[in-house]
């Protein structure tokens, strides 16, 4: 009972990452019909700058610090999301193709330059001394640091949520996601919109970034590449531009994955991509999603 | 495109000379060290081309490709070194039971399409990789691959000394997919695939089915890629996680890309430098000439992947023709200042 | 006075041709209809006036062009747009809706005037547009354009596909609509024309072949010849 608690947590906090990296995904994709391979770039951007932030600027890892480096994380990746939504994207209006073979590139150039500068091994991030504290429910001694996933992940999708609900612009990207044009012949420039989804998905990937490093023991370049792809497979099966779909797509694929792989080593991820296939069959439009017109 | 009345002499002398290199005397193609580099770049010119049936002929951004090519090395791996058929049998198996399974991923991601079709063809192909690198079921020996059992296979697919057989199989293998490419593309299916890329509904007005033609490139591309894959194990010797990689894919995209993914040659060309650049270019790294320059530049500089990202992203905003793309605007120039 | 004046307008889309030299004029406070064939470019004319579509050619907004420039610079130029199949933000409430369209908040009497027109759009405030009844959206695409202070309106067949009943109801919003604005209306259904519409221009094949009043709408054989329709029955 305790292992099946253990594992059960540690999937939703699994999948609380996941959803840190597919709710922007989501987003971009709903709004601009961009894939964008140079996600994993922003969570990993996001990751060095925490790092170097509670290695080389504070000196004390407490939890101000963790905290200190996932904000920074996020802001760092958030703006260089909005550079790349500006400088490269923006270019391309309307060639979705093309739009997502450069995201591509960016993806090559930026994990090049960072391998290129901090090489390609695990370097350990900081992390406040309660992280290796356990949580006891029951008989089951959970690690704390599951729970800051979680937390992490409902903070951001409240705040996601609210944002889309209930301001201005979070109408506008609504209304964008259901129909782009539409929303300009209104007089409004959708391009704003587009600035604020890149600038809000590479925060939380930012963010991902910070807690992904933490969750794997260190930051590396190569840190995002499963994340990335697992952002993808949740998008798809949460709904393309549904914020709450990948929410919930993610929690369900982060706890199957976790029992399947603790029934058998590997059977999560073939699992995963049974679930995927399942979902495409029955309902292309994903769970949460809706039929385009 | 260039056409067959051109190419057709140049052809004509190009191939055979590059057949023959490794027998007329004391030329660069008679060193067992470039004739395996040429092989595995000519494998991959290949299979650029099976990836530009896909991507530059029918439209299809597939993100799933080196599952395929994977396959077929793997399946071949597997049934050669286990006994279970002959290895002539063994690489007809695995080329039959991957199109099948392309049959099964193409049918169910093709339900999807343009930019989603992208997101589902990867996720497949991921699930794929980790199946292998995870060493699922205990066939795959994880991380480390399996080595191809020199006893069960000819003798002249193995060793520095046979190294020109793989050279000529390799090449062999290259002119066939670039027959086979060029026989469907200029028959009336290719059309098919080419007005699919152009528009979709104006195919389904003439009563086609779009979805079955689409499947149809998808997996005559993912049999070509397999038998590539089963080639690609005899030169490289091994069987190995790295080559189901997405990186896999995104060599091919940028191959074709960087290429030009509207013409044939331009796949293969672009396939054939690209595989030959990574390995010089990684030479270039470990070169002295970096050493007084400072880390900043220097780093990014050492890795491969920074020229060619750069390289890919100008060509996709700037030049979206590629080698061949360039190629023909400026043959145009010259015949049209004439 | 003209507020809206369209010359010699070409619009290409995958290389085939579809408007070859348009050009009319929509003059001030006045609802002026634009009629032909389906497939005449009708729908494109709209579009491309809103820069929806690429098109060469002279678009005049009270004199100054407005050509070449973006869909949203051009909406808030001053042209509202209630395009065919309406195209509401379904998933988005009726007030939300409105409030997406609405950009200047303090323009209270405009606000008034819409409620005033659609008084049921007001009880619906809170329902998502979807679930909304084909007219009851059409009224939300027509308030849409109504609740900012607009140079002229293009209305793209507001009662296609809605049941009779609702035809009527959207056509006297409509005559309700037509002494507050200038409107440039894409319409099929002649009744209604006959009834608002002061000018007609009638377009085939791409290019405008009459403009002028609309007494000829009373004319069957004149109906039947240009607009390919039989207009006998009022």
């Amino acid at each position: 009972m305790d292992t099946f608690l253990l594992i059960g947590i540690t999937g939703i906090g699994l999948g609380a990452l996941y959803f840190l990296v597919a709710s922007g995904l989501s987003l971009i994709y709903g709004l601009m019909g961009v894939l964008n391979f140079a996600h994993g770039s922003f969570l990993t951007v996001g990751a060095f700058v925490g790092l170097w932030f509670s290695s080389q600027v504070m000196h004390v890892s407490n939890t101000w610090t963790f905290i200190g480096a996932m904000v920074l994380g996020g802001l760092a990746a958030g703006l260089f999301a909005l550079l790349v939504e500006r400088i490269v994207i923006s270019r391309l209006y309307e060639r979705h193709i093309d739009q997502a073979l450069v995201t591509v590139g960016i993806a090559l150039v930026v994990g090049a330059v960072l391998a290129g500068w901090f090489g390609n091994d695990l370097r350990l991030l900081p992390t406040p001394a309660w992280f290796i504290n356990t949580v006891t429910i029951g008989s089951a001694h959970i690690p704390v640091d599951r729970f800051l996933y979680i937390g992490v992940a409902l903070i951001l999708l409240f705040a996601n949520t609210a944002l889309l609900r209930f301001s201005r612009i979070g109408l506008v990207i609504r209304a964008g996601v259901e129909n782009r044009q539409m929303v300009a012949a209104l007089g409004i420039n959708v391009r704003l919109a587009f600035s604020t989804v890149f600038f809000l998905g590479g925060f939380a990937a930012g963010v991902g970034g910070v807690l992904v490093s933490a969750y794997s023991n260190g930051v590396s370049p190569l840190i995002a590449g499963s994340y990335l792809i697992y952002g993808f497979i949740v998008v798809v099966i949460g709904g393309m531009g549904s914020v709450p779909g990948s929410f919930l797509a993610a929690m369900i694929i982060g706890i199957i994955k976790q029992y399947a792989n603790y029934y058998s080593p590997g059977l999560g991820d073939f699992v995963v991509v049974f679930l995927l296939a399942g979902v495409l069959l029955l309902r292309p439009q994903g769970l949460l999603g809706k039929v385009k017109a | 495109m260039l056409r067959w009345k051109y190419s057709r002499p140049l052809l004509a002398i190009l191939i055979p000379l590059l057949f023959a290199s490794p027998l007329l005397g004391n030329n660069p193609l008679s060193h067992p060290g470039l004739q395996q580099t040429m092989a595995v770049a000519f494998l991959y010119g290949a299979l650029a081309l099976t990836y530009d049936l896909l991507f530059g002929f029918t439209g299809l951004l597939s993100f799933g490709h080196a599952l395929f090519f994977a396959s077929g090395m793997y399946l071949a791996v597997l049934f050669i070194n286990h006994d279970v058929l002959v290895w002539w049998l063994a690489v007809i198996a695995a080329v039959a039971i991957t199109t099948i399974l392309a049959i099964l991923i193409g049918s169910a991601s093709l339900r999807t399409g343009g930019i989603t079709f992208a997101m589902v063809t990867l996720a497949f192909a991921e699930a794929g990789h980790v199946v292998i690198s995870r060493n699922f079921g205990g066939l795959t020996n994880g991380e480390n691959g399996i080595a191809l059992n020199a006893d069960k296979v000819p003798g002249i697919f193995i060793g520095v000394f046979n190294t020109k057989y793989l050279f000529w199989i390799s090449l062999g293998t290259l002119v066939l997919v670039y027959f086979i490419t060029w026989w469907i593309t200029e028959s009336s299916a290719g059309r098919v695939f080419a007005a699919l890329r152009d528009n979709e509904t104006r195919v389904a007005v003439l009563g086609l089915k779009p979805a079955r033609f689409k499947l149809l490139s998808f997996v005559i591309a993912a049999g070509m890629a397999s038998f590539i894959g089963v080639v690609m194990l005899m030169v490289s010797g091994s069987a190995a996680p790295r080559f189901a990689s997405s990186d896999v894919t995104i060599a091919l995209l940028l191959m074709v890309i960087l290429g030009g993914a509207i013409t044939r040659w331009g796949a293969v060309i672009g396939g054939i430098i690209y595989s030959v650049a990574s390995t010089r270019l990684q030479d270039l790294s470990q070169s002295t000439a970096l050493h007084s320059v400072p880390k900043i530049i220097s780093g990014p500089l050492s890795e491969p992947t920074f020229i060619l990202g750069l390289l890919f992203i100008f060509v996709v905003m700037f030049a979206p023709g590629g080698l061949s793309g360039a190629y023909y605007y400026l043959r145009l120039k010259v015949i049209s200042k004439k | 006075m003209n507020v809206l004046s369209v010359k010699d307008l070409h619009v290409k889309i995958n290389e085939s041709h579809i408007l070859h030299g348009v050009s009319f004029e929509v003059p001030t406070h006045s609802v002026t209809a634009l009629l032909g064939r389906n497939g005449v470019g009708k729908s494109t004319t709209l579009k491309a006036i809103m820069g929806l579509y690429p098109s060469q050619g002279v678009i005049e907004l009270n004199g100054s062009s407005i050509a070449g420039k973006l869909t949203y610079k051009i909406a808030q130029d001053g042209i509202a747009y209630v395009p065919e199949d309406r195209e509401i933000f379904s998933s988005l409430t009726v007030k939300e809706n409105l409030a997406l369209a609405t950009r200047d908040e303090k323009d209270i009497a405009r606000q008034e005037l819409v409620q005033a027109l659609f008084p049921e759009l007001t009880t619906r405030a809170a329902q998502r547009a979807g679930t909304l009844s084909g007219g009851q959206q059409q009224m939300v695409a027509i308030a849409r354009a109504l609740v900012n202070k607009n140079e002229i309106i293009l209305i793209d067949e507001p009662t296609k596909g809605l049941a009779p009943k609702l035809v009527t109801e959207v056509a006297d919003a409509l005559g309700r609509v037509a002494g507050e604005t200038t409107m440039l209306l894409v319409e099929q259904n002649l009744p209604l024309v006959k009834r608002i519409a002061q000018h007609v221009i009638v377009m085939d094949q791409g290019r405008v072949v009459f403009q002028g009043g609309p007494e000829n709408l009373h004319d069957p054989e004149w109906v039947h010849t240009m607009l390919g329709v039989s207009g006998g029955h009022n």
